[in-house]
């Protein structure tokens, strides 16, 4: 009796949901319509982080192949018992990461592995995979623009979908507005 | 109400305390208008990314084949918006979004969030001008 379960949990950006299991062999996912499967074995599992994203809460785990698997869908009270489990099972610190909610656009971006990800004060506020970047375009001094390639297949499940982003990037530039530079 | 008619100041905002402020309707990966917190939140990439009316210029949409697409246009250091640039910032050297584009299949519904953004910027604008003509 040693597997604890969670249902309704999605893996990755996909919408399909499934069901993550936690036993001390390793942790799953498994879709509860396809036939997809994420297996990841205890002896690869190096550290496990816990953010609030759009579908709640996120489980990221980190692998020794410097792999990582992102299930979303997890609810502010399965933290404790998660955290317990990865504890238990595999040694390791479910660390939590502090997400932003300011509402403010300016911040810092941060180059984090295969992710952008754009900070305010310390804080995320959101991540850009870097392998879904089309194109990017640098329009301007100032301006850089990333579009992104959709990932839906024409399902609606998906959300609303972002095709592009820009940002104002001041660069090396020293700027003559505030004369604060020193 | 004196003394700050000369080098405007960056006012203080903010959307939500935490997380648990945010709406539930984000979970379904849409743009969503909370009126009250005066945001509207973007979902990008898997994340909830509220962006307060302070932070918005405007919102412009136009429909390509079977897509419509929407463009919120952000307020940035630097742009030349046609009347004095008197918009003041906390940070003007940061990072800023300056414009994000989203697509969707259902038109009436991106004609909905489009129409109620600038609902928002309009309510916010007039809040700010009441203000100012309080201080006169």
């Amino acid at each position: 009796m040693a597997t604890t379960q969670f249902d309704h949990i999605f893996h990755s950006l996909a919408p399909d949901v499934g069901k993550f299991r936690v036993a001390p062999s390793g942790m799953a996912w498994k879709g509860s319509d396809s036939e997809a499967v994420v297996a990841m074995a205890s002896t690869d599992i190096k550290w496990a982080q816990w953010l609030r994203v759009a579908r709640n809460f996120q489980l990221r785990v980190g692998m020794r192949d410097h792999r990582k698997e992102k299930f979303d869908g997890f609810m502010r009270e399965d933290h404790d018992k998660l955290a317990s489990l990865l504890k238990n099972h595999f040694g390791i610190t479910l660390e939590t990461r502090e997400v932003s909610f300011k509402g403010w656009n300016w911040g810092v971006t941060d180059f984090q592995g295969s992710d952008l990800a754009f900070m305010v004060q310390d804080k995320v506020a959101f991540e850009l995979p870097l392998r879904h970047v089309a194109n990017s375009n640098i329009a301007g001094r100032t301006e850089v623009s990333l579009e992104f390639t959709p990932l839906g297949k024409g399902s609606k499940a998906l959300g609303d979908e972002m095709m592009e982003i820009r940002f104002h990037v001041p660069g090396t530039q020293k700027s003559k507005a505030t004369g604060s530079d020193a | 109400g004196t003394g700050v008619r000369e080098g405007k100041t960056w006012k203080k905002f903010q959307s939500y305390k935490g997380e648990a402020a945010l709406p539930q309707d984000v979970d379904r990966l849409r743009i969503h208008v909370d009126r009250k917190a005066q945001t509207v939140i973007l979902p990008i990439h898997g994340f909830a990314v509220p962006l307060h009316v302070n932070t918005i210029k405007n919102v412009s949409k136009n429909d390509e084949g079977d897509f419509t697409y929407l463009r919120i246009n952000f307020q940035t250091p630097g742009q030349m918006s046609g009347k004095k640039d008197d918009t003041p910032f906390e940070d003007p050297d940061a990072t800023f979004i300056r414009s994000v584009s989203y697509r969707s299949p259902d038109s009436h519904r991106f004609d909905n969030i489009s129409r109620q953004i600038t609902e928002l910027k309009k309510e916010a604008n007039k809040r700010e001008q009441q203000k100012k003509e309080m201080a006169d």
